[in-house]
């Protein structure tokens, strides 16, 4: 009884088309097909967000869709925020805050984060820490991811 | 996760014949926040995943009609929290929804959702309640509409019949002036499944509507129509054993490893009281 | 910032080395790596703390198609091969009997991860449950269900109990020591577990005449030799492949079910893969819950005359490294105070539990939540000031606080004095604030062995090659900021190889905060013999003798001028090209005779002060500020210390406020995975938080550096549970300090 379902989306502005199974989920297949590893699989239970994507605009928990859900969708992952090799102002940001320690929380940060500019240019701290606790540090970065995105607002210095 | 048949009707009627046909063994997909991890975890395996969001009736829609306002079954928590309709006539629905899980799971999970899966601690249930919420359910015999207090029976149980699905929610526009507040207790600041949730309102006749939900098994709503509750000016002494009677409802489970009982029922009386205060208060400052 | 092409000396914060990839997404993280022809495996587990296994049938599991291997303990080498870091205790797959919730019974390996989770539900094992202890209580109770067969511990007379080991430790006598004022309390820990984002992965692939594994560990080289023992292999023909970890706190040292994959590719001739789920993550992992009583014996001045402490830790049904935890945590237990006499009893307890592990702070939050509490009652007591009690108690440089270890290695009081400055010490508060202060310390590595390569290649650019595992902390950066301070050479030009054991010299571990002292002055030595190269170099070129050339942070001094070390290298390599290489090896070795097998290499200090306010109605405890001072001796990379140091705060904050395994009563874990086992999120954290260090180059690291990291955790219980107290008068003396917890005891203090 494996269902099989033909889908296609756009993933970081690249048109993909593929078979996927019915239980499959788009974090599976955003791995497994399309072996974009930058989307990261944690809790599997959209708590930790480390599998944040964008699907048209929101970000979701690309653990609890299904693939055959995304099918004709618009989506963003992490390989598709810097822009021609080149870091986009989140991704330096990041670093330059020191918002990364281990890295593996980070994919889901910064997509978070994103969207969340991209909705609101200029959140106060608050709507940062309400936006991105959808976002699980162990590392516990949150003071420096804050910074990041407050610098890229440009609420702060870089 | 084991291996279902995916249908994605396209019309209503679609949907509610596979429903019908298949009973117990389809499982509607909506926002999927909660199917999802249940069918990974395997305490649900449904024969067939019944997608209804390429439905066209039930695509995400606010809107006012004939003194109602209408919720369709694909509107997300994003949606209702921002809304201008709902936050102005319906604002503790707003805010109940503004804290059901993070950004990412109110992005896709619907209200419809919130309500069928009738957990005792869904955030949204006491709002409903309190603002006298309908469901407008579609089936094989047509549609039909059912008060939300009658639509709850326990954790996981609707009355919806077989091969019934939530067309929408709507709320009828208040037709006095409320003040009205949702609050709740967590484990922590960022987001949990609620411990207490609580919805009060108090209108301008001076009736006082209080819901609240996790300290049983359904979400139960409870009206002062004496005008004590409301009154700015009684104490809390005389407040207090109204709102006693109207908690004698709780009764939270011993199973619960987020809090006890004995915590749970002191916290609902706190809320209840906080919630009280803050919804004269808005009231006389008409938010 | 540093922009492209520039020398990154030790002191400034370049971008982590590494930080590219972890930010586009290109890390590879094992779960990302895949290998050709690999199959997918799940683990068999049954939902009891404890049973007997009567049989294991897997012919429905085999019938699975594409499902290419069920593995039982049947299948391995008999008997079951075992292992540990410490005791050969955990078998490779459960032996007779399951003894924790979670434990392996079989696995299933299969073409696909779908048919390797359809063989592993049709996998039936029949089991009759048995009686388990999860508790201290039970565990220690005389008629408790032994843990561990008695046949495993011959010669042991603790062998007849749940006892794994008893550590002693102390000095003078205690029972003859007296005292003003005796304070005496019995404090909880529960049992939290790391919760590292990236869940745990292994990889096995069998060759000819070896085999390569792949693993989050921190410990490569560790388990290279559990690996080369258990399937009788030579050293060399072991390969570990350790990409950087996603996060490890302790959880990722030791190894887990490498073995299980390695046995499992060898059978089925192909490369197997296991991908936990967080779930399996939590039951693979934790911390050892305590119970710890502590008799405090003070003078009327505020002095300690006497500590006493017990301290029973929880470990898990296999050892782990958890006694080394208890020994190690409980060893300095007493504080960096001088108190004439302690006498430290703690006791590693085995239970029906999932094995405890390292987790940052290695056993010493636990005592010292109890003693340092215990410090703030006594001071309650005699009515002196909880910063003051401290500072006359506390060790100063060179005191032998414990007398036959390493002295005080810093000023300690400067941190304490910094932190209560930046908390506002003694300044009036609003009413429901409270403040808290407290100290913690930890003894970093006894014992150490790092070797490190480093070749400076034809251009001017470097490779490091260092076996420490960089899992967050930026292990990289800091050895590429010492190649770069040391050679001149650009950060950008530095390339760091890691994680290779056929490649990478070997490493002792990556833990205890050790990397920048023993791997950074392995590497600091390699890059001195580089010097040393360059300078035979340049007295060759210029016809000097060797003692009038002086290379030095990246240039070479000539008699009257300075030259920066490519206008030597270049022309001393000559047309060939090629490279001078630096090997260096930083070694401590074991001291036979001493309780932990060897002096601390250094002391972390760290003092923590908090600033709470407390919601009496719902026992809401929200920390207002938090700062946290640590003495690094040096911060070879500022910005990498305070993320270090306030990612730990934070990290305490969640075993202080939310953290705990709740257990059923049969020893389930009821809450299993994300949803309800609560870490902090960015809205859970300080209104404030402030971390700052003390630098007074004083430690034994490159440039006087101490190892940190740890530090910044220690003693965020205490502290946070001393601002409840003063804020409301309520007593806590278990964590964590949940608003139900805090609530019951603001009732508790009303009604006495």
């Amino acid at each position: 009884m494996r269902e099989s379902h033909r889908i296609a989306f756009n993933v970081n502005g690249r048109r993909r088309s593929l078979d996927v199974a019915a239980h499959h989920t788009l974090l599976d297949v955003i791995r497994d097909d399309l072996e974009l590893t930058g989307t990261k699989e944690c809790c599997l239970v959209g708590e930790c967000g480390a599998c944040t994507v964008i699907v048209d605009g929101r970000v979701v928990d690309a653990c609890l869709v299904l693939a055959v859900e995304a099918d004709g969708a618009e989506i963003t992952t992490v390989e598709g925020l810097a822009v021609d090799g080149d870091l986009a102002a989140l991704q330096a940001a990041f670093l330059d805050t020191g918002a990364v320690q281990c890295g593996f929380c980070t994919p889901g940060q910064l997509i978070a984060a994103h969207a969340l500019l991209a909705e609101n240019p200029h959140p106060t701290i608050a709507e940062i820490q309400e936006g991105l606790a959808g976002n699980l540090c162990r590392c516990g970065c949150y003071g420096q991811i804050t910074e990041a995105v407050r610098a890229v607002a440009g609420e702060i210095a870089p | 996760m084991r291996p279902f048949v995916y249908a994605r009707p396209a019309t209503l009627p679609e949907a509610v014949a596979l429903l019908a046909a298949h009973g117990p063994d389809a499982r509607i997909l909506a926002g999927g926040t909660d199917l999802i991890i249940r069918l990974r975890d395997g305490s649900l395996a449904p024969a067939v995943v019944v997608d209804l969001k390429r439905i066209p009736e039930l695509r995400a829609a606010i809107g006012e009609i004939g003194g109602r306002v209408t919720i369709s079954a694909g509107t997300v928590m994003t949606d209702i929290a921002a809304d201008s309709l709902v936050r102005r006539h319906f604002p503790a629905l707003a805010e109940a929804a503004a804290v059901v899980g993070s950004v990412q799971i109110r992005n896709r999970a619907t209200l419809a959702g919130n309500v069928c899966n009738a957990s005792p601690a869904a955030d949204t249930a006491p709002a409903l309640l309190v603002y006298d919420a309908g469901i407008v359910a579609e089936g094989p015999g047509g549609s039909r509409h059912i008060r939300v207090d009658d639509f709850f029976v326990r954790s996981g149980v609707t009355t919806l019949a077989r091969g019934e699905l939530v067309r929408a929610i709507v709320l009828p526009l208040p037709t006095r002036r409320m003040g009205a507040v949702h609050v709740r207790r967590t484990r922590r600041r960022g987001h949990d499944l609620a411990s207490v949730t609580l919805c009060c309102a108090v209108d301008d006749a001076g009736v006082t509507r209080i819901a609240y939900g996790s300290v049983g098994p359904r979400p139960v709503l409870r009206i002062d129509e004496s005008g004590l509750l409301a009154d700015p000016g009684a104490s809390d002494a005389a407040k207090g054993a109204l709102l006693e009677a109207m908690f004698a409802a709780a009764s939270p489970s011993p199973r619960s490893m987020r809090a006890s009982p004995e915590y749970r029922l002191a916290m609902l009386r706190v809320l209840g009281k906080r919630a009280l205060a803050t919804a004269i208060e808005r009231l006389a400052k008409g938010e | 910032m540093s922009g492209p092409l520039r020398v990154a000396p030790v002191g400034c914060s370049p971008r982590r080395v590494g930080g590219h990839d972890r930010v586009t997404g290109f890390q590879r993280y094992a779960a990302d790596i895949h290998l050709a022809d690999e199959l997918q495996a799940r683990l068999v587990t049954i939902p009891v703390a404890r049973a007997r296994i009567i049989s294991v049938d897997t012919r429905a599991a085999r019938q699975v198609p594409g499902v290419r291997l069920v593995m039982t303990a049947a299948d391995l080498p008999q008997p079951v091969p075992r292992f540990g870091p410490q005791f050969q205790d955990r078998p490779v797959l459960a032996v007779g009997e399951v003894k924790y919730h979670g434990e392996p019974v079989a696995a299933v390996a299969a073409d696909s991860k779908d048919a390797a989770e359809e063989a592993a539900r049709l996998v039936r094992v029949e089991y009759e449950e048995l009686p388990a202890v999860f508790t201290l209580a039970a565990a220690l109770d005389p008629a408790a269900p032994l843990v561990q067969d008695a046949a495993l511990r011959p010669g042991d007379p603790l062998a007849g109990t749940n006892v794994l080991r008893e550590h002693r430790v102390g000095w003078g006598d205690v029972d003859a020591a007296t005292a003003d004022l005796v304070v005496e309390h019995a404090y909880t820990f529960p049992i939290v577990t790391q919760f590292a984002i990236e869940p745990h992965v292994f990889m096995a692939a069998p060759d000819a005449d070896g085999i390569a594994v792949w693993s989050s560990i921190q410990h490569p080289y560790w388990l290279q030799k559990i690996l080369a023992g258990l399937l009788d292999l030579p050293l060399a023909k072991v390969r570990v492949l350790a990409p950087d970890p996603g996060g490890a706190f302790g959880g990722k040292q030791h190894t887990k079910y490498e073995p299980l994959v390695a046995f499992m590719a060898r059978r089925a001739e192909r490369p197997v893969r296991l991908v936990l789920t967080l779930e399996e993550s939590f039951q693979a992992v934790r911390r050892a819950a305590a119970e710890v009583r502590v008799r405090t014996g003070f003078r009327t001045d505020g002095r300690l005359s006497f500590q006493d402490i017990e301290a029973d830790y929880l470990i898990g049904a296999y050892a782990d490294i958890a006694d080394r935890v208890v020994g190690k945590g409980s060893y300095v237990g007493a504080g960096p105070y001088v108190t004439p006499d302690v006498r430290i009893v703690a006791r590693s307890v085995l239970s029906h539990t999932l094995p405890s592990t390292a987790f940052r702070g290695f056993g010493n939050p636990q005592v010292n939540w109890a003693v340092e509490s215990n410090l703030d009652e006594g001071a309650r007591a005699l009515g002196i000031d909880r910063l003051e009690i401290r500072l006359r108690n506390l060790a100063h440089r060179g005191d032998r606080f414990i007398p036959f270890d390493t002295p005080a290695d810093g000023a300690w009081e400067q941190a304490v004095r910094r932190a209560a400055e930046l908390i506002g010490w003694g300044s009036p508060l609003p009413p429901g604030r409270g403040r808290g202060i407290a100290v913690g310390i930890k003894s970093g590595p006894t014992t150490g062995l790092s070797y490190a390569t480093v070749r400076l290649l034809a251009d001017g650019s470097a490779v490091v090659y260092a076996g420490t595992s960089d899992m967050g902390q930026g292990a990289r950066t800091v050895f590429a900021q010492i190649v770069s301070t040391e050679l001149g050479v650009p950060l950008d030009w530095v390339a760091v190889v890691m994680g290779d054991t056929a490649v990478v010299s070997y490493d002792q571990q990556t833990s205890a905060s050790r990397s920048t002292v023993l791997m950074g002055n392995a590497v600091l030595r390699a890059c001195r013999e580089i010097q040393a190269g360059l300078g035979a170099m340049a007295a060759r070129l210029n016809g000097l003798d060797a003692s009038a050339v002086i290379v030095e942070h990246g240039v070479v001094r000539l008699p009257g001028r300075e030259l920066p070390i490519i206008d030597v290298l270049t022309p001393g390599l000559g047309p060939l090209g090629g490279e001078l290489i630096g090997n260096g090896e930083m070694r401590k070795d074991a001291e036979p005779d001493h309780p932990l097998g060897g002096s601390a290499a250094f002391f972390e200090f760290n003092c923590t002060a908090i600033e709470a306010a407390v919601d009496e109605e719902t026992g809401d405890v929200t920390i207002v500020r938090h700062v946290t001072v640590s003495d690094v001796g040096k911060a070879i990379n500022p910005l990498q210390v305070r993320m270090q140091d306030e990612g730990a705060a934070i990290q305490g904050l969640g075993h202080t406020l939310m953290e705990h395994y709740v257990f059923d009563e049969a020893g389930r874990i009821r809450n299993l995975g994300a949803i309800d086992y609560r870490i902090p999120t960015s809205m859970d954290l300080p209104l404030e938080m402030q971390s700052d260090i003390i630098e007074n180059e004083d430690g034994p690291g490159p440039y006087g550096s101490k190892g940190m990291s740890e530090g910044a955790l220690l003693c965020v219980a205490p502290a946070v549970a001393a601002a409840v107290r003063d804020a409301t008068g309520a007593v806590i003396r278990d964590l964590p300090l949940t608003p139900e917890r805090v609530w019951r005891a603001l009732r508790e203090r009303t009604a006495r």
